[in-house]
């Protein structure tokens, strides 16, 4: 228990959150981390403005707020679950307000996907190996509660050279108002294997609640991942992920983050590329209106040669809402012929919003070539001229050009039923906005 | 490639010299006392003592701040002596009775002032720690309305000026460093430019820091009222001295409507030898505000030497239509660290600005551009181009990049880019094919690496600064 309001805070998070169910079967070394994590929850406060990493997203809304214990069992209805489902999918996995449902979820990949509890028994060395290992929680409290509660969580292994065309979806679904659920997910690619993770965040009420999601991601030789990750949390919920992803030698992850959803969202993707040939391409999307707050921090670190990095993340930002990107790249010493680019566009649509960006370069080897871009702006006023003068109305010009400069993004995911999802929900923003 | 590009930076500094002068130095230490005796000693006005109080009771409850990546001793503030003057002899007629030595000095720094002055037909209004012995050309000037003195000459002659805008930019509050200039500033510039007038020649001010021990604290002050026009020079050369010496100048430019200044420097303090010894610390607050309509104030600086620097030489466009705009060359070698760049506040309709940083790191240094170019929701029409390059020899320096943007209006325009790159092995090449050896290839390399912003330099200083470059990177290309 630390003296400060913001301290206690994190520790009112604690004392809400029911104990594991079954913690007593833990391993020990599962039982150390958890005790780990709590040390530093009480020694960690909620950040502030007055941190440089959270200088534009005020938490001190969150701090106000206070949670209830999530009741009865697990449960969707079908109907619910039917709208979220991917017909692709090879398997699924459901957690609804941070608890595993096994009714609503299956598996027919051949591969490991499986709540991490069942899944240590087959992967224990492995899954103590990573688990806690990529997203480290001794500087941030978010993953630091998260991994003091670490209890029910999807866990994928994909064997050496297994490839699974077909997507894995891990829907984490918010049903209780109120309440605060802590998502977790751990991937472990083996070497020359091949997946995508559609990760899915949303909310079947309108009140508040809180999510504060960890994922972690460790992709051997030659593995390849491509990650989707949607954020449509309640418009009163607060959203905090953080992604630690770990690149060996010549593996490939490639990500598509959306945020639509959630009253103040805040998402933190940390690449690793910690072996020679390393490559990713991280794409983002925010769109986002009324008085919402969509925060995206990203760095890609490059700690070893010939390490490539491409990245674009894109925020329309309509109403009184406010988005906040910062992407940092690093490139170590003797992190040469690494070649990284990076650009960050914005579009503001209304006198209310606000921009805030900042790409940022940190170069400590000579034999690079890095350079970022950023523009922030308005709607093309001769590409809305064009479009009028071919018949369409100045506001379905307007939507017609905000929807494209979304789907280049949406384009990018490789899945097609859940593309035309995101597609039409882009519609309907944009059409409600115009 | 790289014995050329290894050999380029260890010449050694070839302005270390101390010039033994009697000064007239206050004991070390800052107090309330302290700032009583500098204001006693320059016979200042009972408001100026209460702007320098105020700006210290200020100060005492500010941080230092910790968010610049630069890393250093801490400084103790009251090891420093806040007043150094050469003794006050009688006073100057003529440049004939100005200290011989002095002049000596003057003439070592390759800038004779008498002779230069007239060769150039630059005004120079020299700074020798902290107070201003001579100026020239001043009659020339006085005939068009232009006020070009030191700040206390300006306080004594013309004090409902300084008074009116002093502290009018950059706040006694502003920053640590801007509250502790404004506590103990000593001495600086004054330039009032009269409606419609065009300044008729470069302005221009040598600043010079002798003596060990005393931190210089300059104050520069340009006014340029409607439809005046003026070009305002800064170089900066300093002795060897082996430790570390504080330098925390603010410069105030105001420019009216239809107003033009110009502000351009080349500063070349001593950087500290090869191991990071030594060298100077370069605090400065520098500000310019676009007050009236169509106004411009455009920066150009060419950063070579400090131990460290930490600038961020900035426009408010408050103006409509007015324009601001910043280029910047800044190199590092050895253990330098500069933490520099712009801001460039829109709040006016229709305002522009262009930011071009060309950042150049070698040996162990660290070069950072850090650059802010915030949109207010008035700021409607309004529109900002920023390019910042760098360029990294060898792999033992860094080169950072941090721009924040914040657009709060729909109908403003912001474009950011920035890139990185080294001199490529294929480039040398290509020299060495048509007979042009390696250091001579990268000196021309890095020339056109620099043209945006050496072509907007005045052209004595475009010579200099291109010298200096080749000068500073002797040997560590190669």
């Amino acid at each position: 228990m630390t003296g400060t309001e913001a301290g206690s805070y994190l520790d009112s998070l604690i004392r809400v959150q029911a104990q594991p169910p079954a913690a007593h079967s833990s391993p020990a070394w599962l039982k150390q981390l958890r005790a780990r994590a709590l040390e530093r929850v009480g020694a960690l406060t909620v950040p502030t403005t007055r941190d440089e990493d959270w200088r534009f997203t005020d938490l001190s809304p969150l701090t106000r707020l206070s949670w209830h214990p999530v009741q009865g069992a697990p449960q969707l209805a079908s109907a619910d679950l039917e709208r979220l489902s991917l017909p692709e999918a090879a398997a699924r996995l459901v957690f609804v307000d941070g608890r595993y449902a096994a009714q609503h979820s299956f598996n027919h990949s051949g591969l490991t996907v499986a709540n991490l509890p069942a899944g240590m028994a087959e992967h224990g060395a492995s899954v103590e190996a990573h688990l806690g290992r990529h997203a480290r929680f001794e500087q941030d409290a978010f993953t630091a509660v998260n991994t003091a509660f670490l209890h029910d969580g999807a866990l994928i292994v994909v064997a050496r050279d297994a490839v699974l065309e077909a997507p894995v979806q891990v829907l984490c679904i918010s049903t209780q108002k109120e309440t605060a659920s802590y998502p977790r997910c751990l991937v472990i690619a083996q070497p020359g294997s091949r997946l995508t993770i559609i990760e899915e965040f949303a909310a079947l009420h309108q009140g508040a609640c809180f999510t504060n999601a960890v994922t972690e991601m460790a992709l051997a030789d030659n593995a390849r991942v491509n990650h989707v990750r949607v954020q449509r949390d309640s418009e009163a919920a607060f959203h905090i992920g953080n992604c630690a992803v770990s690149l060996a030698h010549a593996s490939r992850y490639h990500a598509v983050g959306i945020a639509f959803g959630a009253r103040l969202s805040r998402y933190n993707l940390n690449v690793l590329l910690a072996e020679e040939g390393a490559e990713c391409a991280i794409d983002g999307l925010a769109l986002i209106g009324g008085r919402q707050l969509a925060d995206s921090h990203t760095l890609i670190d490059h700690a070893k040669p010939h390490g490539l990095s491409r990245q674009l993340h894109k925020c329309i930002v309509d109403g009184s809402a406010h988005s906040v990107f910062n992407g940092k790249i690093m490139v170590r010493p003797g992190a040469q012929r690494t070649d990284s680019s990076q650009s960050s566009r914005n579009l503001l649509l209304s006198g209310k919003a606000r921009v805030d960006t900042k790409p940022q370069l940190e170069i400590f080897a000579d034999d690079v070539k890095c350079a970022h871009g950023a523009t922030v702006g308005q709607l093309d006023a001769e590409e809305v001229f064009y479009l009028r003068s071919r018949g369409l109305s100045d506001a379905a010009a307007r939507m017609l050009l905000t929807y494209a400069f979304g789907a280049e993004v949406i384009g990018r995911i490789g899945v097609a039923s859940l593309r035309r999802r995101l597609e039409r929900a882009v519609q309907a923003q944009t059409s409600r906005a115009a | 490639m790289s014995s050329i590009l290894q050999n380029l930076v260890n010449q050694p500094y070839q302005h270390g010299f101390i010039t033994e002068i009697e000064s007239d130095v206050a004991p070390a230490g800052l107090s309330e006392d302290t700032i009583r005796l500098i204001s006693r000693k320059k016979n200042e006005p009972e408001w100026l003592l209460e702007f320098r109080l105020k700006a210290y009771r200020q100060w005492l409850t500010m941080e230092e701040p910790g968010w610049p990546n630069v890393k250093y001793p801490k400084i103790n503030f009251q090891a420093i002596s806040y007043y150094s003057a050469p003794k006050p002899k009688n006073k100057l007629a003529s440049m004939d009775e100005v200290d011989p030595e002095l002049l000596r000095t003057f003439e070592k720094l390759g800038v004779p002032m008498n002779e230069r002055a007239k060769l150039a037909g630059v005004a120079v209004d020299v700074i020798f720690d902290s107070v201003s012995v001579a100026t020239t050309y001043k009659a020339k000037l006085a005939q068009v309305g232009i006020i070009f003195c030191s700040i206390s000459e300006a306080v004594r002659e013309h004090p409902e000026l300084v008074r009116q805008y002093l502290g009018s930019v950059v706040p006694v509050g502003d920053n640590f460093y801007a509250a502790l200039n404004s506590a103990v500033f000593t001495d600086g510039s004054f330039c009032f430019i009269p409606k419609g007038v065009k300044c008729p020649m470069d302005l221009s001010t040598y600043f010079r820091i002798n003596t060990e021990n005393s931190g210089q604290f300059e104050r520069t002050l340009i006014v340029a009222e409607e439809g005046a026009s003026v070009s305002y020079l800064e170089g900066c050369t300093a002795p060897k001295f082996d430790t570390n010496q504080l330098h925390a100048a603010v410069v105030e430019l105001i420019a009216l409507d239809n107003a033009d200044i110009k502000y351009s420097t080349v500063q070349n303090w001593y950087a500290g030898d090869e191991n990071g010894l030594g060298g100077i610390y370069n605090f400065v607050t520098k500000r310019g505000l676009c007050k009236g309509v169509n106004s411009r104030i455009s920066w150009t600086q060419v950063e070579t030497g400090s131990a460290i620097t930490w600038k961020y030489p900035s426009c408010v466009l408050r103006g409509d239509n007015s324009v601001g705009e910043f280029y910047s060359v800044a190199l590092t070698n050895h253990h330098q660290q500069a933490d520099t760049g712009t801001k460039m506040v829109h709040i006016g309709r229709n305002t522009r600005s262009t930011i071009v940083s060309k950042g150049i790191s070698a040996g162990h240094s660290s070069n950072s551009y850090r650059g802010l170019v915030r949109m207010t929701p008035a700021a409607a029409g309004a529109r900002n181009y920023s390019r910042c390059d760098s360029m990294l020899i060898g792999d033992q320096c860094s080169a950072n990049t941090f721009p924040y943007i914040q657009a709060s209006n729909p109908a403003a325009m912001v474009e950011h880019e920035a890139s990185t790159s080294k001199i490529g092995e294929d480039q040398l090449f290509y020299f060495a094919q048509r007979g042009i050896g390696a250091e001579e290839a990268v000196s021309m390399i890095i020339n056109g690496f620099c043209k945006d912003v050496f072509q907007q330099l005045p052209m004595e200083f475009a010579v200099e600064a291109t010298k200096l470059l080749g000068l500073k990177l002797e040997g560590s290309v190669g």
